[in-house]
């Protein structure tokens, strides 16, 4: 905890969104996606308002990774209508996807740090090339924002000088040098070893107190329960139980989420 | 009879083996540009583009190079266009090398782990951009062992352009033995001149996979 800056309030490193706190920033409506004959969402309707955290549970297969793609456009849906921070999703104009993905950060499960480039160029490149940044500029916010990591040193390293950790802190940076409305993570704590998941979720709790708004499909349920403002479940293709962390965890209401908090207890 | 001494041999080839350069070289720059032209179309993943493509490839792979330099050489003539033995062998040299670098570097491409194309296309990165910036210095360094693998072959490969009467080092050697009758003697230095060809390429191409890989251990 130490090694990461407390935000001051009036000083934060985040940006602000065009949508207004508390109004919905991620609206999916009626969302359907398919994979040849295959369904693997069934109508999908969401609300995220702005600062919102939510965290996506189910088993595997349930849909919730490819709900979070399709917020980004990484996956194509065929019905349904979804806006990010008030810029719709069209996937016939490459100008709007680029748009709407300057709107939405995302974290995966791999890091997909850029290997050929340092932790500083990894940072700063999406910057300049897509938002022309001065060289001066984005070389100061990619170290505020590495900084904001606990990762200032690492600003010339490697990526694969670096822990799994680091690695996917320095995505996070990443992320944030984009200035995103919302930032989603794809199960960003899966592929780490144990003692290194509580530094990357360190860094998303400070985003989520920092008035973030994010989605997160996640395995590690105490983490969800403690920061998430809303948990979805999802089940085969359907979000099966919504609610608060208190009420999904503490009193399922369906079968189905009963029987998947109890195999988590194995 | 004339005699004719090892020099007379060697100076001859050597001669010729420029000719052996240039067929080279216009077949392996030719190939390149025509070859990552191919490439980057098929990158953007459109299937009409994409399935010529693959049909073009598999036509010059799937055929000899030695019929594809006899049907353009006579194809050509057939045609009305009076070409030379030099035009119709570098032109069909450099298909054969744009069809098979196009695969090779394909396979380079898609030896990059699909995370790299997603969390560039997530950074709003342009598809130009994420091909200049991401994909290909990392694909460039899978590429050049193959690389030059097959430049080596292709090398070796304008041997078959004497078949047309482009005479290059195969062809004058075949010359030179038959006026000197000593065919072991000028076919054992036509072999080492290809050797000195092709050795000091795969010696650089190692230096070059070296200097690519550091940084990146």
């Amino acid at each position: 905890m130490s090694a990461i800056a407390e935000p001051a309030a009036n000083d934060s490193l985040l940006a602000t969104p065009h949508t207004q706190v508390g109004a919905p920033i991620v609206r999916i409506s009626a969302l359907r996606k398919s994979y040849g004959t295959h369904e693997v969402l069934k109508g999908i309707d969401l609300d995220v308002k702005r600062g919102e955290v939510i965290a996506i549970i189910g088993k595997s297969g349930s849909g919730k990774s490819t709900l979070l793609r399709c917020i980004n456009g990484l996956e194509v849906f065929q019905e349904g209508s979804l806006t990010v921070d008030g810029k719709p999703l069209l996937y016939e104009s490459a100008m709007a996807m680029r748009e709407l993905r300057q709107r939405v950060g995302m974290i995966f499960q791999s890091f997909n740090l850029f290997p050929h480039l340092s932790v500083g160029r990894n940072v700063m490149l999406a910057p300049h090339l897509v938002k022309r940044k001065n060289t001066k500029d984005n070389e100061s916010r990619a170290r505020q924002l590495l900084e904001r990591v606990g990762l200032a040193e690492k600003f010339d390293a490697m990526p694969d000088q670096l822990s799994g950790g680091q690695q996917q802190r320095v995505a996070i940076a990443r992320s944030l040098a984009m200035d995103p409305a919302v930032l989603l993570c794809d199960e960003i704590t899966s592929a780490l070893d144990p003692e290194l998941v509580g530094e990357v979720l360190r860094v998303v709790e400070s985003l989520a107190n920092e008035g973030m708004t994010l989605l997160m499909v996640t395995h590690e349920m105490n983490f969800a329960r403690k920061v998430a403002d809303r948990v979805i479940f999802m089940h085969q293709g359907r979000v099966h139980e919504m609610g608060s962390p208190d009420a999904l965890f503490g009193n399922p209401q369906t079968a189905e989420l009963r029987q998947f908090l109890s195999s988590l207890q194995d | 009879m004339i005699e004719f001494t090892l020099w007379d041999i060697v100076r001859n080839l050597l001669l010729a083996a420029r000719w052996t350069v240039a067929l080279s070289l216009v077949a392996f720059i030719g190939g390149g540009v025509v070859g990552a032209a191919l490439l980057v179309v098929r990158l953007m993943g459109r299937p009409t583009p994409n399935r010529l493509i693959a049909g073009y490839v598999q036509l010059f792979q799937g055929t000899p190079l030695l019929m594809q330099l006899f049907l353009l050489y006579f194809g050509l003539a057939l045609m009305g266009f009076n070409t030379s033995a030099w035009v119709s062998a570098g032109l069909a040299l450099t298909l054969y090398a744009s069809a098979y670098l196009a695969d090779i570097w394909r396979g380079c491409v898609e030896a990059i782990p699909r995370g790299q194309w997603e969390a560039s296309r997530s950074l709003a990165l342009s598809f130009g951009q994420q091909l200049t910036h991401v994909i290909l210095p990392q694909a460039v360094r899978i590429a050049v062992p193959p690389t030059v693998g097959f430049l080596v072959q292709l090398i070796k490969g304008t041997a078959l352009a004497s078949v047309v009467g482009f005479v290059e080092l195969t062809k004058a050697g075949g010359m030179i033995a038959n006026v000197t009758y000593a065919p072991l003697l000028v076919y054992g230095c036509v072999a080492l001149l290809y050797f000195g060809l092709c050795f000091p390429v795969s010696l650089y191409a190692r230096s070059l996979e070296r200097k690519l890989n550091v940084g990146h251990r």
